[in-house]
C-alpha cells in the first residue's frame, strides 16, 4: 500500500494501516524475555528500586504459571515469544508537541488521523509507538483544573505517591500468565488521575501503534477517577502486517471512587498476525458506575474480558462488547461482573460476527457473592454467523451464593435470513448493501453508545468486511 | 422378601478391585469378560476427574466421593415380594399400577418382571440384562456399554462397564407402540456399598414407548454410592420417552451418565428429576445423529439442607435438521447446591437445526446456591439456537398478588414453587409422574 | 391498445426453487398503467407466489413462460434491480430487522434508487419523509423505530404503504395486506393506497387477496379469479361480490 495514502478517519477503517515507516529505534532488547532484558528496561526508564523488584518478581510468577489451556490456540505462543522483542524505544524523549515528535513518527499517526481528532474532538492525546509513549498532551483547561494525563512512566516518576498507592492493586502480577508478563515488561501506557468532581465533556484517547515486526508491546494504564469525578477514555490500536507473529498484552486497571462514572472504549484493530492478550479490570466503589465498551475487530488472536469488580454499595457496570471474526480469526472475549457489594447491578451486552473461517467466542462471569443483597445481572450475547464455515461458542459462567439477586443470561445464534434480505433487496438495495445493513443493524444497540465520530468510522469498517460476503 | 445370598466366590473380596471383575466374570461368556477385563484397565488409566476439568469444576469428588470406604455388593438371586417390600417402595409402586410391564430390581439385582402377554406375543423383550446375556446374547453383545456407553467414555462409565451386576433390558421390535409405560422400581437398601447398574433401551424403527425408572432408598448412615449408566436407542422414525425419578436417602451418591442416540425423524425425549441423595450429578448426552431427529430434555430438582445437584448435559447436533429443546428447572432451599453445565453442539453441516437450552434456579434461602454454565458452540451458520439461564428468588409482585388475595405467605410461596416447577412436568404429561412429582415436592414444602 | 402494459404475464410456470411441484401452471395477465387489478383465489391457488415472481423472491422459480414489465422480461433481474425499475412489494409477512431504523432504511433504499454517483440530499429526504408520513397520517417518532421489530400486526403493514409512499413505484403489488388486520386498520392501509394512487393516477396497484372486504374499499378496475395455478375468469368489480356470495368452489377444476 502506498506510503502517501491519505487514510481518514480514526483508525478505525478497513485494513488500510499496513505502511511500514522506516525508521532506527534508539534502543532495542534482544529476543526473547529473560531477567537481563527486564532489568534493561527498568535501567532505561531509571526507574525506583522497589519497580525493578516489582518486575522481577513478576518474571518469577510468569515463568512458574503454565500457559492456558482453554481460550484460543495458544500452541505455537512459545515459539513466537521467542522472537519477539520485548523493548523497542523509538526516540529519547516523550513530545508535548507533535512538530518535536520525529518525522517518521508524526508521520505515522497523521496517517491514522491522530491529531486532526486531537484538535476537534479529545480533551486529550497519548500516542504510543513500539513500547514508548512519543507524544502525550493535555488541553490546557483539563490541565488547569488539575487532571493528569500523562505516559505511566511519567506518572511513577511525577506522582509517586498516588502512583505507588493504586499501581498493582487492581491486578495484581498473580492474576494470570500475562498480567505476570506484562508487570515484569510494561512500557508506555497511561496514567490518568480524574480529581473530585471534574467532569471532562470530551474524550480522552491513547492510541497504541506498532510498526516493527515481531514486536511485542506490553502497554500498562492505571486511571484513578476520583469521587464524583467523570471521563471517557478511548484507546485504538493498529500494525501493519508481517508474515511472522507479533504480540501485545496489555494490563489496564481503573479504581473508579465514590459516585464517579468512567468509560473505557476500546477499538482493537490490530493487523491479523497479532496475539492480542488483555487484562483489564476496574475496581467501582459506592455508587459508581464502569462502562467497558470493547470493539475487538484485528487481530489473529484475541482473549480479553473486561471485568467490572463492584466492591461497593450501588456499584453499577456494564461491558458492551463487539467481536468481529473475519477468515483466521478467533476473538475470545467477553466479560466479568463480580457482584461484592449490596445493590449492585451490571450488564453484559455482547454481539459478535463470524465471517469466513472466522470464530467469534464469548467467555463470561457473572459471580454474585453471599451478602450482596439485591443484586441484579443482565448478560446477553447474540453471535450473528454470515458463513457456513463461520464459528461461534458461548461459555458464560454463572455463580450465585446469593439468595436476594436475580440474574439471567440469554444468547442467540443466527444467521442472516434471506428473507430480511429479499426484503431489503426488494427495496432497491444490492444483496451486499442489504448485508452490510443487516449487520449495522445487528450492532446498533452498542455502536449508539460510541461517540458518533467513532460509530460512522464503525459502520464504515463493517461495509468493507462485508464486501465480498455473498455470492 | 427374601434373599438368598450365595457365597462368595474363593479369592474374591467385596473390594473395587480387579478380582471382583473377574469374580464378576468367572461364568459369563468370552466376550463379556473381555469387556470387562478392557473396562477395568480403562479405569486403572483413567485419573479421577478433577475440579480442574471443566465437566467437574463445581462437583469435588475428592471430598464428595471416597471409592475406598465402600464395599461391593455380589450379584444375589432376589425374590420379590410385594407383602415383605419397604413401605417407601411399596408407596412408590402403589400408584405405577398402568403400566405395560414392571421391573423391580434390589440392591443390583433384578428380582421381579412381569409384561403384558399380548406385548411379549408381538415381540417385546423386558427383562434383566443378567439373564438376556444368556437369553439374548447378541443384542447385548452388540449395544451394552459399546455405541452408547463404553467404557472409553471416562473414569466412571469405565467403573461401571466392568462391575455391574445387573439392569434392564427393554427391546421394543419394529413398529410396535406401547400405550402404557414400562415402570421400573429400584430400591437400595445396604449401607456403604457401591452398586452398579445398567439400562439398555432399544427402540425399533416405527415403535412408541415410554420408560419410567424410578430409583429409591433409606436414609443412609455411611455414604453409598449409585451407578446407572442408560443407554437408548431410537431407531428411524421411533418415539421414546425417558423418564428418571431419583428418590434416594440422604448419603447417597447418585451418578447417572446417561446418552441417547437419536436416528432419522425419531423422537427422544428425556426427564429427569432429581429429589433425593446428598450428591446426585446427571450426565445426559443426547446425540441427534439422523436427519429429523428431535430431542426435549427435561430435568427438574429440588433441593434442600446440604444436597448438591450437579447436571451436564450436552445436545449433540450430527445431522441436518435436527431438534433439541432444553428445560432443567430447579429449587434449592437450605444450604443446598445446584450446578448447571449444559452445551449445545452443532456440528459442521448440520444445518437447519433448532437447538435451545434453558436453566431457571430459584433460591429459596440465602444459604443455597447456584451456578449455570450454558455454553454453545456452532458450527453451522443456518442455526436458530438460542440459550437462556436464570437465578432468582421468588418473584415478590407473585407472592403480593397471591397473597393480597388471601394466600398465607408459605401456601402463596409453594404455588409459586409450584408454578415454577410445573413448567417442566406440563411439558412430559405422562400419567402418574406428573402427580408423583407433584406430590413430593408439594410435601417437602410443606415440611 | 397501443401503450406497452405496465406488466405483462404470459403462460408464466413456476415451483418452489428446492421442489417439484409446480404452483403456478400457465398464469396469463397483462396490466395497462394506472389500472387496478385484483387477484382473488383460496388458499394455495398460487396468487402470493405470483406477487413474490413478480418481485423476484429467490425461493421461487419460474421453469417457463415471461414477465414483462414495460416491456422488458424482468426474469433474469435480482429484487433490487426491479425495485429500482418501479416495482414494489408489499410483503405479506413484513420482515424485522433490529437495529435499522426506519428513516434509515427508507435514505439507503432512495439513495439506491438514484444513478450512481448522485447523493441524495438529506435534507430534501427529511422533508420527503415528513411529508409522506403526514400524508398517511403517521406521527413522524414511527420513523425512528426500527424496521417492523416488535410491530402490532397493522403497524407493519403501515410501514409498507409508508415505503410504498416514500419510493414511489410504478407497479405496486400488494400481497394480502388486509391478512391479520382489523377493519380499523384496514381502512388506515386502504386509504393509504387510495391516497397514493390519487396523487399518481399513472401507479399500477396489482391487488392480491383471498377476501373481497379490501375491495370494498380500494374498487379495482378488474378482478382475476387463481385457481390451481392459473387465471381461471376475469371480470370487472362484480366478480368480487359474486365470488363473495358463492365462493370458490365453483372455479375448482374437476380432479
Amino acid at each position: 500500500m502506498p506510503q502517501n495514502e491519505v487514510v481518514e478517519g480514526l483508525g478505525l477503517d478497513q485494513y488500510k494501516y499496513h505502511f511500514i515507516t522506516e525508521d532506527e529505534p534508539v534502543f532495542r532488547s534482544g529476543r526473547g524475555l529473560n531477567e537481563k532484558v527486564v532489568r534493561e528496561i527498568s535501567a532505561q526508564k531509571d526507574e525506583p528500586q522497589w519497580m525493578l523488584d516489582f518486575r522481577l518478581k513478576a518474571l518469577k510468577i510468569y515463568n512458574a504459571k503454565p500457559m492456558p489451556t482453554w481460550g484460543g490456540d495458544l500452541s505455537n505462543l512459545e515459539a513466537v515469544l521467542d522472537q519477539i522483542y520485548f523493548y523497542v524505544r523509538p526516540q529519547e524523549k516523550m513530545e508535548r508537541s507533535w512538530d518535536d515528535v520525529p518525522a517518521n513518527i508524526k508521520d505515522t499517526f497523521e496517517k491514522l488521523g491522530i491529531p486532526e481528532a486531537e484538535q476537534k474532538i479529545l480533551a486529550g492525546v497519548g500516542a504510543q509507538y513500539e513500547s514508548e509513549m512519543v507524544y502525550h498532551s493535555l488541553k490546557e483547561e483539563w490541565d488547569a483544573k488539575g487532571v493528569i494525563f500523562d505516559s505511566i512512566e511519567d506518572g511513577l516518576k511525577n506522582h509517586p505517591e498516588l502512583f505507588r498507592e493504586h499501581f498493582g492493586t487492581v491486578i495484581p502480577s498473580a492474576d494470570n500468565k500475562f498480567a505476570a508478563m506484562n508487570s515484569a515488561v510494561w512500557s508506555g501506557g497511561s496514567f490518568v488521575y480524574i480529581p473530585k468532581g471534574v467532569e471532562l465533556d470530551t474524550p480522552l484517547q491513547a492510541y497504541f501503534r506498532v510498526n516493527q515486526e515481531q514486536m511485542g508491546q506490553f502497554e500498562r494504564t492505571l486511571i484513578i477517577a476520583d469521587e464524583g469525578a467523570k471521563a471517557h477514555y478511548i484507546e485504538g490500536c493498529t500494525a501493519p502486517v508481517y508474515s511472522t507473529e507479533s504480540f501485545h498484552s496489555g494490563v489496564i486497571e481503573i479504581i473508579v471512587k465514590a459516585g464517579a462514572h468512567f468509560r473505557y472504549t476500546t477499538i482493537q484493530n490490530w493487523s491479523n498476525n497479532m496475539y492480542n492478550l488483555v487484562t483489564q479490570r476496574a475496581l467501582v466503589h459506592e455508587h459508581a458506575t464502569m462502562e467497558w465498551l470493547d470493539g475487538n475487530l484485528g487481530s489473529k488472536l484475541t482473549m480479553k474480558y473486561p471485568s467490572c469488580f463492584l466492591v461497593g454499595e450501588g456499584a453499577h457496570g456494564s461491558v458492551l462488547s463487539i467481536a468481529y471474526s473475519g477468515d483466521g480469526q478467533h476473538q475470545d472475549t467477553g466479560g466479568k461482573v463480580v457482584h461484592a457489594a449490596p445493590n449492585t447491578s451490571s450488564q453484559i451486552i455482547s454481539k459478535s460476527i463470524s465471517k469466513g473461517t472466522g470464530r467469534s467466542t464469548y467467555r463470561g462471569l457473572c459471580k454474585v457473592y453471599e451478602g450482596s443483597v439485591n443484586s441484579r445481572s443482565n448478560v446477553e450475547c447474540d453471535a450473528l454467523l454470515i458463513h457456513p464455515t463461520s464459528r461461534t461458542d458461548t461459555y458464560p459462567y454463572i455463580e450465585i451464593e446469593e439468595k436476594q439477586a436475580n440474574v439471567g443470561h440469554e444468547a442467540t445464534v443466527s444467521k442472516v435470513g434471506d428473507e430480511q434480505l429479499f426484503y431489503l433487496m426488494s427495496r432497491g438495495m444490492s444483496e451486499e448493501e442489504a448485508m452490510a445493513m443487516i449487520v449495522r443493524g445487528f450492532i446498533e444497540p452498542i455502536a449508539k453508545l460510541l461517540p458518533l465520530e467513532y460509530a460512522v468510522e464503525l459502520n464504515r469498517l463493517i461495509e468493507l468486511e462485508m464486501e465480498g460476503s455473498v455470492g | 422378601m427374601s434373599v438368598t445370598t450365595p457365597g462368595l466366590a474363593e479369592g474374591v473380596t467385596e473390594q473395587i478391585n480387579r478380582e471382583a471383575v473377574e469374580a464378576l466374570a468367572a461364568e459369563e461368556p468370552g466376550w463379556l469378560r473381555e469387556r470387562r477385563l478392557e473396562a477395568w484397565s480403562v479405569y486403572e488409566s483413567t485419573p479421577i476427574p478433577s475440579k480442574k476439568l471443566e465437566e467437574w469444576r463445581y462437583t469435588d469428588l475428592s471430598k464428595k466421593l471416597s471409592l475406598d470406604e465402600l464395599s461391593l455388593l455380589p450379584w444375589a438371586e432376589r425374590q420379590f415380594s410385594e407383602a415383605n417390600a419397604p413401605s417407601e417402595l411399596r408407596s412408590a409402586m402403589a400408584s405405577d399400577r398402568a403400566a405395560s410391564g414392571h421391573l423391580v430390581e434390589l440392591d443390583g439385582s433384578v428380582a421381579r418382571v412381569d409384561l403384558q402377554d399380548e406385548l411379549a406375543s408381538k415381540g417385546v423383550l423386558l427383562t434383566s440384562i443378567r439373564s438376556a446375556v444368556q437369553s439374548h446374547p447378541d443384542l447385548v453383545e452388540e449395544l451394552l456399554a459399546t455405541e452408547a456407553v463404553p467404557a472409553e467414555s471416562g473414569k466412571f462409565q469405565a467403573l461401571n462397564a466392568a462391575l455391574w451386576t445387573d439392569g434392564i433390558l427393554l427391546h421394543v421390535p419394529r413398529g410396535v407402540r406401547m400405550e402404557l409405560p414400562i415402570r421400573v422400581s429400584r430400591w437400595i437398601s445396604e449401607a456403604g456399598r457401591a452398586l452398579f447398574s445398567r439400562t439398555l433401551i432399544v427402540a425399533d424403527e416405527g415403535s412408541r414407548v415410554s420408560f419410567v425408572d424410578e430409583v429409591l432408598s433409606p436414609d443412609f448412615t455411611r455414604q453409598t454410592f449409585v451407578s446407572s449408566a442408560v443407554e437408548v436407542f431410537a431407531r428411524n422414525g421411533a418415539q421414546v420417552q425417558f423418564v428418571s425419578l431419583q428418590r434416594l436417602g440422604r448419603g447417597a451418591f447418585h451418578l447417572s451418565q446417561q446418552r441417547t442416540l437419536a436416528d432419522n425423524d425419531s423422537t427422544l425425549d428425556t426427564l429427569n428429576v432429581s429429589l433425593g441423595g446428598s450428591v446426585a450429578r446427571i450426565d445426559l448426552n443426547a446425540e441427534l445423529r439422523g436427519a429429523g431427529a428431535n430431542s426435549d430434555m427435561l430435568g427438574l430438582y429440588f433441593g434442600e439442607e446440604d444436597q448438591h445437584f450437579d447436571h451436564n448435559t450436552r445436545q449433540d447436533h450430527r445431522a441436518p435438521h435436527t431438534k433439541s429443546d432444553l428445560l432443567y428447572k430447579g429449587a434449592l432451599d437450605g444450604r443446598a447446591r445446584a450446578v448447571f453445565r449444559g452445551i449445545i453442539k452443532v456440528h459442521r453441516g448440520a444445518q437447519q437445526t433448532d437447538a435451545y437450552q434453558t436453566n431457571r434456579n430459584l433460591l429459596l434461602s440465602n444459604e443455597a446456591r447456584a451456578d449455570s454454565l450454558p455454553n454453545l458452540e456452532i458450527e453451522a451458520d443456518d442455526v436458530r439456537c438460542s440459550h437462556g439461564a436464570t437465578v432468582g428468588q421468588l418473584d415478590q409482585d407473585h407472592l403480593f398478588y397471591l397473597m393480597s388475595r388471601g394466600l398465607p405467605r408459605a401456601q402463596a410461596e409453594r404455588l409459586v414453587v409450584m408454578g415454577f416447577l410445573g413448567e417442566v412436568l406440563s411439558r412430559l404429561p405422562l400419567g402418574g409422574v406428573v402427580e408423583k412429582v407433584s406430590s413430593i415436592i408439594e410435601d417437602r414444602l410443606r415440611a | 391498445m397501443s401503450e406497452i402494459p405496465i406488466l405483462e404475464v404470459k403462460n408464466l410456470h413456476a415451483k418452489v426453487a428446492d421442489e417439484d411441484t409446480e404452483i403456478l401452471r400457465g398464469v396469463d395477465l397483462t396490466l395497462a398503467k394506472g389500472e387496478i387489478h385484483a387477484i382473488m383465489g383460496p388458499n394455495g391457488s398460487g396468487k402470493s407466489t405470483l406477487a413474490k415472481i413478480v418481485a423476484g423472491h429467490p425461493a421461487y422459480e419460474p421453469t417457463e413462460g415471461q414477465v414483462r414489465y414495460l416491456g422488458q422480461d424482468v426474469l433474469e433481474l435480482d429484487p433490487d434491480e426491479r425495485a429500482r425499475l418501479g416495482i414494489f412489494l408489499a410483503f405479506q409477512y413484513p420482515v424485522e430487522i433490529p437495529g435499522v431504523s426506519i428513516a434509515n432504511f427508507m435514505r439507503t433504499a432512495m439513495q439506491a434508487h438514484l444513478d450512481e454517483g448522485e447523493e441524495l440530499d438529506l435534507f430534501d429526504f427529511q422533508d420527503q419523509l415528513l411529508e409522506r408520513m403526514e400524508l398517511l397520517d403517521m406521527d413522524p417518532s414511527f420513523a425512528e423505530r426500527h424496521v417492523n421489530d416488535g410491530f402490532s400486526g397493522g403497524e407493519k403493514k403501515r410501514n409498507e404503504i409508508l415505503q410504498m409512499a416514500v419510493l414511489r413505484p410504478k407497479l405496486a403489488v400488494m400481497d394480502e395486506t388486509d391478512s391479520g388486520l382489523d377493519i380499523d386498520a384496514l381502512q388506515v392501509v386502504a386509504n393509504g393506497v387510495k391516497k397514493l394512487h390519487a396523487e399518481d393516477p399513472e401507479m399500477t396497484v396489482l391487488i392480491i387477496t383471498h377476501y373481497q372486504r379490501l375491495l370494498n374499499y380500494i374498487q379495482p378496475d378488474h378482478v382475476h379469479v387463481m385457481v390451481g395455478g392459473r387465471i381461471v375468469r376475469s371480470g370487472g368489480p362484480e366478480l368480487a361480490e359474486e365470488l363473495e356470495t358463492e365462493g370458490y368452489e365453483q372455479f375448482r377444476a374437476p380432479a
